[in-house]
């Protein structure tokens, strides 16, 4: 008779920041340029060269620090931590040790109906290493320094989740914050976020977590679910059969859908964290943190919540709109006017507005959308005073001629007949 | 009396007053070279042609009445840890043999705007890292005055050269005595600047919260000459202080009236010969004459100093010179089929025994269940010396003490007892530790005929007050050149 | 005493011969006896000096390098990027 298990997950979050310029030199922070020719002497770690702290990414750092209800340390530092291997041209990572920018927060998550909050331990602020590439036809792996230097977030997450499902709501939630805050593009296909995940299982009723295994290499959040399904089962396995779990770091592969020993404790790096002598001490004056904490607009998730009891909106309309920052902004802009329910906007923005995006490839703004027109229009059609259908062709005329509702109606002889006295 | 004989100074007024041109100044230094290089071999890299070239366009300025440096057209000598743009730096290691930086050190851009004039390259402890300038992959350095004996170190080549006429001046490097301890042995001027105050930009690191470049001279004047022109904040060092730095040969006043002078019963202890003891005692009786006041003050053990410095520059070691693993630049290994073995082979390979000690030193005193009891207490220790001192200079201006415990001592005497080696840096890591400026300059011979150095350490950004005091001293003496081997 | 010296060796990313080793031991007890000289203080707390605020840099990119010269002092270059023994990524 097997027993009951939970899945105790811990996340950490790496996000690269969408700044000019590098961390710690005045290389270009881009994606996709020909091998090398985003390095300097110092992402390239030559002798004698020094980091210069990039003032935006500490602006980045605090800003989503606010947005996960952190508390901001005004005193914080770098530290290095020491490993060699061939994409570190240094041997050491300068990352923050003990004093990260911001700790203890948390971000409240929407799985299965309800909210759940999951707790940030901290976030701090690193380098990213290079990239190797390798292909059959090198006898070496070959070494691109480009994304050296480019900044990171960690945003590391207390063991609070436990499913599948609710990490990947963790991380769909973080990914649509760092883009509604603008400090990442998070985009999965160019690395730009990714994750390492804990993983341990407990027996169902149990208050004492098992032993945690970490997970690297895990480069989508579709991945992520694949990986933790994957360890938690491969973790209750040993157990049912009377095993024990090894701390140890795995290594996912998503197209074997597998894990494989990376190493095991005894083969822990010891990185021999030091502070950065190269670096002086980051401090933080009151000002300049609550100018950034005024700076956070509503957020995602907990627009998401508001559209759902204060509109009444199903989750799929809710989480469409806040998908998008300028479609949620129209869809409020519309429901203040207050004339229209706020489920007939949603399914205007959601269905007609979104596909002739679609189709022009036009961002909203670029519509020209008349918003007061519009909400005119649609209480036409609340009002039945036309069908919806001629509603359709009157927005779209709408668009072409900037001419009002009333006019395209009266011209097009679009009045039903039924309410043909009322105008 | 030969061009290469005078200070840079005295041959920016001959220039001036157009008795001589930089190019016969440059061809009196590099005659001299020819003539004094067998024996001391200072420089690992010697630029003849193109310094001449340098030469040249500095009297072509000069003819077309162009506004100059007082630098312009002086013969420089450069560390070989300092990167320079297209000429060879080594750190006089293996592992960077053949290392040419794509960029220079900010010292040196600053010195581009001066119109000096660059001889080469000079020898070193591998890295920075001794006493004694034996520690070099490519050739040991002479004491100019006994060539049997050690110039000191690390930055040996430079002092020798200053000594030896090989060069007017010249830049070291000091991260816990390496510009003042040679300059003790062989007779010269060594400014330790107030760490900050210099950018480190370029310079290869070996301890980066107490290394400083600094100059070597032959006269006081000179020596504020070189650091006025290398100081001041530099945006590409975040160490670096932003300050007023005043124009220091311009302002010094060579007097100690009124000074107070202290000292320190540590600094006079056991390891300190008898010869030295009395040399230092008679400067401060001079400066004593010369209406300044002594007292005695209170300083942590220097013991405590060399332990707490051992760990802080060699943990700071380890993690700067993992860098060199035969991937981006510098020496590779020869035969290797994996990654680690590329790596090990390379670094054992290209660093010599010395450097790796600090290595191992510097990753042990990190490591995992060792960082409380030596690092971490190291740093505590440090606070508590810069404490000391602070507390020190509210009784007294400066601090006199001798250089080191001893004079030079013969090539091959301690390079089997590593301990009895770094004794040698007991008088001066203190001030790289408290990060204070120190000057060394010359008080006398021991009867060997080697010269002796004193130590005159100030509190931060106190090097006006530490020029003038030399620079009195200077004056009671006749001139410091006198204990440099011109002859 | 209780230096490991492979391991230290192995972090370092150094080897030696058995002779080296006998040799590097000895030595490093000796220095290791000597840095066991620091006063006894309290070391608790964390290492950070607020006194020394840092300057940061301003969020501009600037382009002064290019491959070739970056890549002039490297072992083995091939297509633009440094050549390594062949490794497994992490």
């Amino acid at each position: 008779m097997s027993k009951e298990y939970v899945t105790v997950i811990g996340l950490e979050v790496h996000a690269e920041l969408n700044t000019q310029s590098k961390i710690y030199c005045s290389c270009k922070n881009s994606f996709g340029a020909e091998v090398n020719t985003q390095c300097c002497p110092v992402c390239m770690g030559m002798p004698g060269t020094l980091p210069t702290l990039n003032e935006q990414v500490v602006a980045s750092a605090v800003k989503m620090g606010y947005a996960l209800n952190c508390t901001i340390n005004p005193v914080s530092k770098q530290d290095r931590k020491n490993y060699f291997y061939p994409d570190l041209p240094k041997a050491y990572q300068i990352s923050q040790f003990d004093i990260p920018l911001c700790e203890n927060g948390y971000v409240d998550i929407w799985v299965d109906g309800k909210e759940k909050r999951i707790g940030v331990t901290r976030i701090h602020i690193e380098e990213d290493a290079g990239k190797l590439i390798h292909d059959n036809s090198f006898a070496g792996s070959l070494v691109d320094f480009n994304r050296c230097g480019v900044p990171l977030i960690e945003i590391v997450s207390e063991p609070d989740l436990r499913s599948s499902k609710e990490a990947k709501a963790y991380l769909d939630t973080i990914k649509s914050i760092v883009q509604y805050i603008d400090v990442s593009d998070a985009k999965m296909q160019e690395g730009s976020i990714r994750c390492d995940i804990n993983v341990s299982v407990m027996e169902k009723g149990s208050d004492t977590f098992g032993t945690r295994v970490e997970m690297k290499n895990v480069n989508t959040f579709s991945g992520a679910v694949r990986a933790i399904e994957y360890e938690a089962a491969r973790q209750i396995a040993i157990l049912e059969q009377g095993g024990t779990i090894e701390q140890e770091t795995r290594r996912w592969d998503d197209q074997k859908g597998q894990n494989f020993l990376l190493r095991s404790k005894e083969d822990a790096h010891d990185y021999r964290y030091f502070p950065e002598p190269d670096l002086q001490t980051i401090v933080l004056e009151e000002s300049y943190l609550s100018q950034i904490k005024d700076s956070i607009p509503e957020l995602p998730n907990k627009k998401f919540v508001r559209y759902l009891t204060d509109y009444d909106l199903p989750e799929d309309d809710a989480s469409l709109l806040v998908a998008s920052v300028e479609k949620s902004t129209f869809f409020e802009t519309m429901v203040a006017f207050g004339d229209v329910k706020p489920k007939s906007i949603s399914n205007w923005i959601l269905g007609d507005i979104s596909r002739i995006m679609n189709e022009t490839g036009k961002a909203l703004a670029d519509l020209e959308i008349d918003a007061k027109g519009l909400d005119a229009l649609l209480l036409m059609i609340d009002e039945n005073k036309i069908s919806n259908s001629a509603g359709k062709t009157v927005f779209e005329e709408m668009l072409k001629t900037k001419a009002s509702p009333e006019e395209i109606v009266k011209e097009k002889g679009l009045l039903q007949i039924s309410n043909s006295d009322a105008l | 009396m030969e061009l290469y004989q005078l200070t840079a100074w005295e041959l920016f007024e001959k220039m001036a007053a157009k008795e001589c041109s930089a190019e016969e100044i440059t061809q009196s230094v590099l005659r001299r070279i020819d003539q004094k290089e067998g024996d001391v071999q200072a420089y690992l890299t010697l630029n003849k042609e193109a310094s001449l070239a340098q030469a040249r366009a500095v009297d072509q300025k000069r003819a077309s009445n162009e506004a100059l440096s007082p630098l312009a057209g002086i013969p420089i000598g450069i560390k070989d840890n300092i990167c320079t743009k297209g000429v060879k730096t080594t750190c006089a290691s293996k592992i960077l043999s053949e290392f040419v930086p794509p960029y220079n050190a900010t010292v040196m851009d600053k010195l581009d705007a001066t119109d000096c004039v660059y001889l080469g390259k000079l020898n070193m402890d591998e890295f920075a890292m001794g006493s004694s300038t034996e520690n070099s992959f490519f050739q040991k350095t002479h004491n100019p005055h006994n060539i049997k004996y050690v110039p000191g170190g690390s930055s040996g080549g430079s002092a020798a050269a200053v000594s030896a006429g090989e060069a007017v001046l010249a830049l070291g490097s000091d991260t816990g005595g390496s510009i003042r301890q040679p300059s003790a042995y062989c007779g010269t001027v060594g400014l330790k600047p107030t760490y900050g105050t210099v950018s480190r930009y370029g310079l290869v690191a070996f301890a980066s919260s107490l290394d400083q470049i600094g100059p070597i001279g032959r006269s006081v004047k000179d020596v504020a000459l070189l650091y006025s022109a290398i100081c001041g904040k530099d945006e590409k060092d975040t160490t670096s202080i932003r300050r007023e730095y005043p124009d220091f040969a311009k302002g010094i006043v060579p007097s100690v009236k009124g000074m107070t002078i202290g000292l320190s019963d540590e600094y006079f202890g056991e390891g300190v010969s008898d010869e030295v003891k009395t040399a230092v005692m008679k400067a401060v009786d001079a400066l004593k004459e010369q209406g300044a006041n002594v007292v005695s003050v209170s300083l942590p053990s220097t013991d405590q100093t060399l332990a707490a410095y051992y760990i802080i520059a060699s943990a700071e070691a380890s993690s700067n010179l993992a860098r060199f693993d035969g991937v981006k630049y510098g020496y590779r290994t020869k035969e290797y089929t994996t990654l680690e073995e590329m790596y090990e082979k390379t670094r054992s390979e290209g660093f010599g025994d010395e450097v790796k000690r600090r290595i191992m030193l510097g990753t042990y005193v990190l490591s995992s269940g060792y960082y409380d009891a030596y690092y971490k207490k190291a740093k505590f220790t440090q606070k508590m010396i810069q404490d000391a001192f602070q507390t020190a200079f509210g009784c007294c201006d400066l601090i006199l003490t001798p250089t080191a415990p001893d004079t030079a001592f013969q090539i091959g005497e301690n390079i089997h007892d590593q301990v009895k080696m770094y004794m040698n840096d007991i008088l001066t890591v203190t001030v790289n530790i408290a990060g204070l400026p120190a000057l060394s300059v010359p008080c006398g011979f021991d009867k060997k005929g080697l010269p002796i150095g004193l130590q005159m350490i100030g509190p931060k950004f106190s090097e006006g007050v530490l020029f003038n005091a030399a620079a009195c001293y200077e004056e009671l003496l006749g001139g410091f050149s006198a204990f440099s081997a011109l002859k | 005493m209780e230096m490991d010296l492979k391991r230290l060796a192995k972090l370092s990313r150094l080897r030696f011969t058995e002779e080296e080793e006998k040799k590097f031991q000895g030595q490093m007890e000796q220095i290791v006896k000597m840095v066991e000289k620091l006063p006894d203080l309290d070391a608790s707390g964390p290492l950070i000096d607020p006194n020394s605020p840092m300057e940061m840099r301003k969020d501009v990119a600037e382009k002064k390098f290019n491959r070739d010269e970056l890549l002039k002092n490297a072992p083995q270059v091939q297509a633009g990027c440094v050549v390594v023994p062949k490794v497994v990524e992490e």
